[in-house]
């Protein structure tokens, strides 16, 4: 895991069981050792945007939160990625300012007007 | 002289016909919602001719389906529900296979953000702090968002887009970009984690302070 054992390093995960005394420290270890590694739980949060996954991993997932504020951070965050991404179109006016040329509007316009008399 | 004004006459009644039943004209939403559809295109498909010509194919179909619209939503999501699917075509025509070097975008800096498997510690996810509504409220969050767009690779940037933005079903971007389960789980998870970072960095990390008017 790391997180649990380093907590030399300069950054120390905020998680709910940050390894405080003996026992929370123990308890993190023990819960390092049997739910995924963090490089594995980030990816398995982009596969549940796709997928549901198995009961059991996503119970490992939530018991992982317990002493990794990082990975539950990230699934927070590909959560609130995917309705800025879906928003976009809506918004594209604030971040594009690309105009439509006078003429393709005219020539549009046409298209429009035959296809109406169709 | 007879058969041009008869030509005229249909042409009228054809007008006031379709005029009648819709209540609406087309042309209007060439001004109206032209340059919003135009950008959303460009933004996606990167050419201006072929932007061009999905607006034009998105604005016929509205005016041959314009029976169906409920006016549940605004015109401009409706035509722009046209559009996401204009481009979901435009993409399954290309039929590209989706080069796997493009893969490798991210390997650095994955490796950078995990030690032993876990994460680095001065480079986890930072708390964001902010409600994703009052966010999207903000017109320079938008132009951050567009440049960690554009600094993915073209091909993950339109899986990206694809899955999220057109909201295409995960087995039909495999089929359209002939790319396999996999590596379109392999293709996200790259692209999400490297736009969360350049979110982070680019919005979370160094923000653009409050305007107090809102």
């Amino acid at each position: 895991m790391g997180n649990a054992e380093k907590s030399s390093s300069s950054a120390e995960n905020p998680s709910l069981l940050a390894g405080r005394n003996w026992f929370e420290r123990l308890l993190v270890s023990f819960i390092a050792k049997r739910t995924p590694k963090c490089r594995e739980v980030v990816r398995l949060l982009s596969q549940s945007m796709e997928v549901k996954l198995p009961l059991t991993t996503r119970i490992k997932i939530r018991i992982h939160y317990l002493i990794c504020v990082w990975c539950y951070r990230y699934g927070q965050q590909l959560q609130a990625l995917r309705k800025i991404a879906s928003s976009l179109p809506e918004h594209v006016d604030n971040c594009c300012s690309e105009t439509l040329p006078h003429s393709s509007k005219e020539r549009i316009k046409q298209a429009l007007r035959e296809t109406r008399n169709e | 002289m007879i058969s041009l004004t008869g030509m005229r006459h249909r042409q009228e009644v054809s007008k006031v016909a379709s005029g009648a039943s819709t209540g609406v004209n087309p042309e209007c939403w060439v001004d109206d919602h032209g340059d919003c559809l135009y950008r959303y295109a460009l933004l996606r498909v990167r050419r201006p001719e072929v932007a061009e010509d999905l607006v034009q194919e998105t604005l016929c179909a509205a005016v041959r389906t314009y029976g169906k619209f409920q006016g549940k939503s605004s015109e401009r999501s409706w035509l722009c529900s046209i559009l996401k699917n204009k481009i979901c075509d435009y993409f399954r025509k290309l039929g590209r296979e989706t080069s796997f070097t493009d893969l490798e975008f991210l390997n650095d800096e994955m490796s950078q953000k995990f030690i032993d498997q876990g994460w680095n510690h001065d480079l986890g996810p930072a708390d964001w702090k902010a409600e994703t509504e009052v966010l999207m409220d903000r017109a320079e969050f938008w132009e951050t968002f567009r440049d960690c767009l554009s600094k993915l690779p073209a091909r993950v940037g339109d899986v990206f887009m694809l899955r999220e933005m057109e909201e295409m079903e995960t087995a039909q971007i495999c089929q359209a970009l002939r790319i396999s389960q996999n590596n379109l789980w392999v293709i996200l998870h790259r692209a999400r984690m490297a736009l969360r970072e350049c979110l982070e960095l680019n919005w979370f990390e160094n923000k653009p302070k409050l305007r107090t008017d809102g």
